[in-house]
């Protein structure tokens, strides 16, 4: 029974596959040469023929009806199991009235118990049935989850290019704050450099001159002679003696 | 044919999946439709080693009827205890005359 119901679950998906891939090549999918007409899909049934008192199947009543009217096929049994018991073709020995009694109790049980055990087993078919249902539409929830996850990946991994581009600007901004600090070192290293020239060829030029000064001095005084220096000290006397009567 | 595979009729592109309650070949006209004329010619287009591959396929339209949806109830193990009652007593028929409660009838 379960395979007829995996049968059938597969022909019910096989309409919606000739839509999805109509380059299929399988046989069976092809719908040009299925015959539809003569040869409709089979689905299973829900609910069995019909019968009545148990065992007897609707289509014979069916069968009477049109001749006889309602109670044809009831009057039709009842004159054939006459007609068997009354001329002994169906002998009615000891085991047959074992069978009757079987068959009162298993009309009262089957009266009895039968929906109860038919809710029962039915109910138990729609767990079963509902756990495969479920478990395929859960499978393509999270599937279709998954793809929904994939895309917010995708969306994120976007992201991170303009992280990248952001990266790439802060490093750019780096290197150059590193490059301008160089050329300051550098520059502050030339000018020490050049200042310590300066200053030493100002110490040179200075002690040169001070040292020229002195000499000229030094050697300038020396070559004042006595005599000289006698004479000068007596225009000196004369110019004061001239200035003092003056501002007197 | 050979026992366990399809009819030579079988066409899966035309027919489908295997239904082993339907007949596959040329159809004919349905018994119920016979003119009593008929009946010969209808007969002779029958053949012998068709027989296990007809009660194959009414067993199979049982099934399909009463075993296989998915709510039978009791109908179908009911038939068939009937049908084995029946088949059995008259295999048994012998011995049951012997059992007889009248001599005459």
């Amino acid at each position: 029974m379960l395979s007829r119901l995996a049968l059938r679950s597969v022909q019910e998906a096989r309409p919606f596959l000739v839509a999805v891939r109509p380059t299929s090549t399988t046989a069976v999918n092809k719908a040009t040469e299925r015959d539809e007409v003569n040869f409709p899909r089979r689905a299973r049934p829900v609910e069995p023929g019909k019968v009545r008192m148990g065992f007897l199947p609707e289509e014979w009543f069916q069968f009477f009806y049109s001749k006889t009217g309602v109670t044809g096929p009831y009057m039709f049994g009842v004159g054939l199991t006459t007609f068997l018991c009354s001329k002994e073709i169906y002998v009615m020995e000891h085991e047959f009235y074992t069978g009757l009694s079987i068959f009162v109790m298993a009309v009262y049980a089957i009266k009895k118990l039968g929906p109860g055990i038919a809710n029962y087993l039915d109910k138990e078919i729609e767990d079963i049935e509902g756990s495969w249902v479920k478990y395929r539409q859960e499978s393509v929830e999270g599937l279709k989850q998954a793809i929904e996850d994939e895309k917010k990946a995708q969306w994120e991994a976007e992201g991170q290019k303009i992280l990248f581009d952001a990266k790439r600007e802060n490093v750019a901004l780096q290197l150059e704050a590193a490059y301008r600090e160089r050329l300051a070192t550098v520059h502050s290293e030339v000018k020490k450099r050049l200042d310590y020239q300066l200053e030493t060829a100002n110490v040179k030029t200075r002690i040169e001159q001070k040292h020229m000064v002195n000499w000229i001095v030094n050697n300038v005084k020396a070559s004042i002679t006595p005599a000289q220096e006698a004479a000068a000290l007596k225009q000196c006397f004369a110019d004061l003696k001239g200035l003092a009567p003056q501002s007197a | 044919m050979a026992l366990g595979e399809y009819p030579a009729e079988y066409n899966p592109k035309v027919h489908g999946p295997y239904d082993p309650a339907r007949f596959y070949g040329k159809p004919d006209t349905p018994f119920g439709q016979v003119k009593l004329g008929e009946l010969g010619s209808w007969l002779g287009r029958r053949s012998v080693g068709g027989i296990p591959s007809a009660i194959s396929r009414a067993w199979w339209r049982w099934q399909h009827k009463y075993v296989q949806p998915k709510k039978t109830g009791i109908a179908p193990f009911l038939q068939l205890m009937v049908g084995s009652m029946a088949f059995f007593y008259m295999l048994n028929y012998g011995k049951m005359v012997h059992h007889r409660n009248y001599k005459h009838h």
